[in-house]
């Protein structure tokens, strides 16, 4: 695994498990992480815990609470509480695999990654290496409860396909479809939320 | 891994009792039901049928929602491809040890640990889960029913889906009595006209034909086509022999070799008796032929009819009338036998008396010679002519077959004693089986007892009808192969059916075969069941057959025939 990939750092950890973690960001870093993106953390013992954006979430607090309730909020007043505010944005991140000793596995890391630990968007070489492996971390996605399985698959997979495809490989988003189908064809109408939500991308 | 070897498809679940399930993996039309699949799973390989395509899904709801209409082709076509399949019944019939992977350590060992027996034998294992499943190929056709050698394997016809050639081994057929069905037009004569060309062209065994229609012997043209259809003797010259049932019965406009005129000596009691029910006799025939017999000893038919029926003598004195001395009653009298049950037994016999083919000197010893030509290798073609009524039927097969069957207990008696000669095999055809095999005159002839207990002395039947079901069980059960074209009637496909294994599996394949020119080969005669696309029998077939020899005889040919002088080319 070519670790001089191209990343872009997005925010720190604030709380983390083995299944999912999550980071905090300015509000000013926001631009760059996106729903459906691969992202990672290094670890200080040299593993890569890579994961999805799931979710990201801006929670209010109290300023924010009495400005809403004022009559009028002038610009600068605006713009100084979504710069300088005290709440990070949260970025929910489902943990889809991780890499070890250049060598990339798809399935949960042995220790999940520690608090303020920082969170780095991969670039399109890393998305397709760790992409191109399999399509083994798609169950992770599966097994998420309550976040909209779809609309995540959607935004990860038109991603990766462009990606896969300027690397040459044409196939690699059907067979992610194939996958996809074999993996919840016991469950029909699961999979028609999923074949309908991808019912737009070139196959 | 080549076209020939291309897997359709892999072992899902099944049993040897309710056969095996495979996943197809090809689209369903490539497969038809009747396909010869090959499974290897470790040191085995299974020979299978297909017996039934299902179309299956994981889930109902998917072979219920049209995906064209919801999704994208491309898309729609991928979830189908995953969600819907099609699943075959796969009957096994055969397995053989081939060891492990040739070229292996183990193969090696396998090979040095002794010889193997590599003959394929009944299933009685299955193969693992998701072993793969291939359509055979020829090679694997060619082990199980053997390599064509123009001879004792001969040819039958082909695969259906890769047109692989299917093979009978004559000798074996030849061994037990054996039946060809199916309904008018489905080629059944043609079918039977084929294989009793590669038993003449054999010499696996003598054929006697009973032809009905003049179909087998002389040439004729297809009903159908209205195509010229060669007959046997035109292709076999002087080894066929056609014999026309009274004086002047020719084969169309061909004159028969010789002409059967059957003796009133060679009519005995059994063969009376045999026609119980035909000539509704009594209980008291027995009794009383037994007493025509011992009177007149082999001449008692011609002594009987020659008798008057209520011819009397009045006594000039007394007035008296008493049976004249050439009347029945007097006869019976003579021997106390109830008069009215002989001169009963007198009026039924007149149907016979009138035959013309039934004669009290006849020219030549006809009956005998067909058994001679018959024991010395030659085959015979008997027409009725015009005689086609059921008397006519049961009498002549059965004073034939009964001569037969004397003939070739006693060869066979002497060949167990000293071993120097062999019966030669005689197939005897009965086309129209059902006319003397069903069920009620079954019992008047003697061809239940052929099918039952001849084997042992080289004679066994070859029926050909197109209502089995009509024929007496006892008799059907007897049939080694059995050869079916198309049947309509589920009683006659029952029938072809009985008593072998794997019927309901079977019974689909058999009501499935295309009208004309399809059969389905099964029975103790083949090594496993198989549909074939039937071998044409045309001018291709002949020149296969016979070489450069199939064209019609050549005058000296014909000639030589006609004096009944050997083939000069033998």
């Amino acid at each position: 695994m070519n670790q001089t990939l191209n990343s872009i750092p997005i925010g720190k950890l604030l709380r983390a498990e083995n299944r999912q973690f999550m980071a905090g960001c300015r509000v000013s870093e926001l631009e760059t992480p996106a729903m459906g993106a691969l992202v990672r953390v290094s670890l200080e013992d040299g593993i890569q815990i890579y994961g999805l954006i799931t979710r990201i979430a801006i929670y209010d607090d109290g300023l924010v609470r009495q400005l809403v309730s004022g009559v009028s909020i002038p610009v600068e007043i605006s713009a100084d509480n979504r710069h300088n505010r005290n709440l990070p944005v949260e970025i929910h991140v489902l943990t889809v695999g991780y890499a070890q000793n250049g060598k990339i596995f798809h399935r949960l890391p042995p220790r999940p990654p520690l608090s303020l630990d920082a969170l780095y968007l991969c670039g399109e070489d890393e998305l397709v290496c760790f992409t191109g492996l399999g399509y083994g971390y798609l169950r992770h996605i599966l097994r998420l409860a309550e976040d909209p399985v779809e609309e995540i698959l959607l935004l990860h997979l038109s991603k990766a396909a462009e990606a896969q495809r300027e690397a040459g490989r044409e196939d690699w988003y059907r067979e992610a479809v194939k996958h996809l189908i074999g993996l919840l064809q016991e469950d029909y109408q699961r999979l028609n939320l999923v074949l309908d939500a991808l019912e737009g991308l070139e196959l | 891994m080549d076209e020939q070897n291309k897997i359709i498809g892999y072992i899902t679940g099944g049993g040897l009792e309710a056969n095996l399930q495979a996943r197809l993996t090809i689209a369903a039309q490539e497969v038809q039901a009747g396909a010869f699949v090959v499974m290897d799973s470790g040191n085995w390989r299974f020979y299978s049928l297909v017996t039934d395509l299902q179309l299956c899904a994981v889930n109902e709801k998917y072979a219920q929602q049209l995906s064209l209409l919801r999704y994208h082709p491309a898309l729609a076509s991928m979830l189908n491809e995953q969600t819907l399949y099609t699943q075959l019944a796969i009957m096994p019939a055969l397995m053989l040890d081939r060891g492990p992977e040739p070229g292996s350590p183990e193969y090696l060992e396998w090979r040095a640990s002794g010889i193997k027996d590599e003959r394929p034998m009944p299933v009685k294992t299955v193969p693992k889960h998701h072993t793969p499943v291939r359509l055979a190929t020829e090679e694997d056709i060619n082990n199980i029913f053997g390599v064509e050698d123009n001879k004792k394997i001969f040819r039958v016809g082909n695969t259906r889906e890769q047109g692989h050639p299917v093979c009978l081994n004559l000798e074996k057929f030849v061994q037990r009595s054996s039946g060809i069905f199916g309904t008018t037009g489905s080629g059944k004569s043609f079918l039977a006209r084929m294989i009793l060309a590669g038993l003449i062209h054999a010499n696996s065994a003598s054929t006697l034909i009973f032809d009905m229609h003049n179909e087998y012997g002389p040439d004729s043209s297809s009903s159908d086509t209205g195509a010229s259809v060669s007959g046997l003797k035109s292709k076999f010259g002087n080894k066929v022999q056609l014999v026309g049932l009274g004086k002047g019965t020719c084969f169309g406009n061909m004159q028969a070799d010789f002409n059967l005129e059957i003796s009133y000596g060679d009519i005995t009691s059994e063969d009376i008796l045999q026609l119980s029910q035909t000539l509704n006799l009594r209980e008291t025939s027995a009794g009383t032929l037994n007493a025509l017999y011992d009177s007149f000893n082999k001449k008692w038919f011609k002594e009987f009819m020659a008798m008057r029926v209520g011819g009397v003598e009045e006594d000039p004195e007394t007035g008296k009338k008493t049976p004249s001395s050439d009347s029945v009653a007097f006869w019976a009298e003579e021997v106390g036998i109830n008069v009215m049950a002989a001169e009963s037994l007198h009026g039924k016999l007149k149907r016979l008396h009138g035959r013309p083919y039934l004669v009290e000197n006849p020219d030549k010893k006809a009956l005998r010679d067909i058994t001679d030509k018959l024991m010395n290798g030659q085959h015979v073609v008997l027409s009725f002519g015009d005689f086609d009524s059921e008397l006519d039927y049961l009498l002549v097969t059965n004073l034939i077959t009964r001569k037969i069957r004397e003939t070739w207990e006693n060869a066979t008696n002497e060949y167990h004693k000293d071993k120097k000669k062999e019966p030669r095999p005689l197939v005897v055809v009965v086309e129209e089986a059902h006319k003397l095999l069903n069920r009620e005159m079954a019992s008047q002839t003697i061809f239940s007892t052929i099918a039952r207990e001849m084997r042992k002395y080289y004679v066994t039947l070859l029926i050909i009808d197109q209502r089995p079901s009509q024929i007496y069980d006892e008799v059907m059960s007897q049939l080694g192969t059995r050869i079916s074209g198309s049947l309509g009637d589920e009683d006659d496909i029952n029938a072809v059916l009985s008593g072998l294994s794997g019927r309901s599996a079977l019974r689909g394949m058999l009501a499935k075969l295309q009208p004309k020119e399809e059969a389905l080969l099964l029975g103790w005669g083949v090594p496993m069941p198989i549909p074939i696309r039937s071998r044409r029998y045309d001018q291709v077939f002949w020149e296969e057959v016979l070489g450069g020899d199939a064209t019609p005889m050549d005058p000296q040919r014909a000639i030589a025939s006609l004096y009944g002088e050997s083939d000069p080319d033998e």
